[in-house]
């Protein structure tokens, strides 16, 4: 039986998301994240959980066409928006253009930091479609790669938006 | 996943939000953008059982008021204000702060009002406490300041890091403050107590509503640093932010604000130095006087392993190299005006 004194746990509520263009209905508590609903509710384990503190930039995923933090953003919050993850890059198992580029120029090594990178250099290139070297570095400035392998990085969103970086690894 | 439960509403407007704070009381807490808020409710330095939301809350975008003033809403986006034309044009200084805020995840949904209201930064304290650092600090409720043992109680050495405060303080801006009363209009410097345990002076239930900064007067310079080691995603080791008004007929300084941020519990203006670089010509010699001064003057906290000695340094150097640029911009705008 409920101790009389002990507050009522916040009921789950309903919100709808479009996830990759699908309309996703979940049940979470306030206190869930997003990148828990997209993981843990929707399965999509692309979007990685790196330091669920906002330090990292691993968990970017685009919301309302922006690029944000899903480790910190709460799920609550998300109610009625849209929502695209890395696997939105590539269509019936083909990979889309940046990621071909990032695999030309080698520019993944362990991984793990690359579906946040894709997200960022996506919602880059979309507003800017030929990004200088300074606005690259600084639209990825939220992104940690440890392997600290930027210049490949920079090198493939360089060669995406047709500037003169030619295929490395073709 | 947070690792406790509590509360979210979204009320409509700021009015609403104000009035249901007050009437949930001090366990509800405002989220604005979340990026300072959602990681302190994660390692447990604030354990809120309600958050009012202000997200979807509508703004209205930067714009000049009747008097010239910039009148900016506390809600707007970083990322809103670093790419304004009209705050790049009004106050290119603030511009540039927001610029150097974290990364670009975070610049798209923190907000002006959330980036002044954010918690004081320690080592010690912005740790998980589930493993080696087990013990509260006075900050959360403990007996002891273990980053500084031998602190006296209840004196918390934690410091203010927001990018944009000192920025406000040398344009001396005024924010209105919305509470259970109503609307109070006052300088920025009255936001802060410079106590590290409790740094801002708005009382539960009361929330920034508009930022105001004044129109800049003609042969206006301004400077700003954001010392760090990375130079992205990062807070600030010091920051420095200077504002500076030249005479008509040459580089003689008449009025100057420097502003000193992320070494102390609050932003500090540096009131001996600016006193003795009125009336003085601003030539390189005497720029670096001025910034020996500074460093003086200045008494930094020690914090995330930078030493005092090593933060006074940092500040003499990058308030040189700041203060140049001032006179720089100043002498510039001259040249702009005589043409």
């Amino acid at each position: 039986m409920r101790d009389a004194t002990a507050k009522a746990r916040p009921a789950p509520r309903l919100i709808t998301l479009t996830i990759n263009g699908e309309v996703r209905e979940v049940m979470v508590r306030p206190r869930i994240m997003l990148l828990e609903v997209i993981r843990d509710h929707v399965g999509l384990t692309g979007t990685k959980d790196g330091c669920e503190s906002g330090t990292c930039g691993a968990c970017t995923v685009l919301l309302n066409g922006k690029p944000v933090l899903a480790c910190i953003t709460l799920a609550v919050e998300c109610d009625g928006k849209t929502v695209e993850t890395v696997e939105s890059l590539s269509e019936g198992g083909r990979l889309g253009d940046l990621q071909e580029a990032f695999l030309d120029q080698g520019a993944t090594q362990c991984g793990f930091c690359t579906p946040g990178i894709l997200m960022s250099a996506k919602a880059l290139l979309k507003s800017n479609p030929k990004p200088t070297l300074p606005e690259i570095k600084k639209a990825l400035e939220g992104n940690l790669c440890r392997c600290t392998g930027y210049n490949a990085i920079v090198d493939a969103i360089l060669q995406v938006s047709d500037q003169g970086v030619a295929p490395l690894m073709k | 996943m947070i690792l406790f439960d509590f509360e979210h509403e979204s009320p409509s407007s700021t009015e609403a939000a104000v009035a249901r704070l007050n009437e949930v009381g001090e366990e509800a807490r405002f989220l604005a953008g979340g990026t300072d808020m959602i990681p302190n409710m994660r390692i447990g330095i604030v354990k809120p059982e309600c958050l009012i939301s202000l997200t979807s809350i509508p703004y209205a975008p930067p714009a000049l008021d009747a008097k010239g003033w910039l009148e900016i809403d506390a809600l707007t986006r970083l990322s809103e204000i670093e790419h304004s034309k009209l705050v790049g044009d009004a106050a290119p200084m603030l511009a540039a702060s927001a610029h150097s805020v974290a990364g670009n995840q975070i610049r798209q949904v923190a907000t002006l009002g959330g980036n002044l209201c954010q918690e004081t930064r320690c080592l010690y304290l912005n740790q998980k406490h589930d493993f080696q650092f087990v013990e509260p600090c006075f900050k959360r409720g403990g007996d002891c300041c273990y980053p500084f043992p031998k602190n006296k109680k209840n004196v918390c050495w934690s410091v203010y890091m927001s990018d944009i405060a000192p920025v406000l303080v040398a344009l001396n801006a005024e924010v209105s403050v919305l509470g259970a009363g109503g609307e109070v209009r006052l300088p920025i410097a009255a936001l802060f107590t410079g106590d590290g345990l409790r740094p801002h002076t708005l009382n539960p239930g009361e929330l920034i509503r508009r930022i105001h900064i004044p129109p800049a007067p003609s042969h206006f310079g301004w400077g700003y640093h954001k010392s760090t080691v990375r130079g992205g995603l990062e807070f600030a080791t010091a920051l420095m932010a200077v504002a500076l008004e030249v005479r008509a007929n040459g580089l003689v300084c008449s009025d100057a604000r420097i502003a000193i941020g992320a070494v102390n519990e609050g932003p500090v203006r540096l009131d001996k130095t600016e006193a003795s670089m009125k009336g003085l010509e601003l030539n390189p010699a005497n720029l670096r006087m001025l910034a020996d001064q500074a460093s003086q003057e200045v008494n930094p906290l020690p914090h995330h392993g930078f030493s005092k000695p090593y933060l006074r340094d940092n500040i003499r150097v990058h308030l040189k190299r700041t203060l140049a640029l001032a006179v720089e911009r100043a002498g510039t705008r001259m040249k702009e005006d005589r043409s």
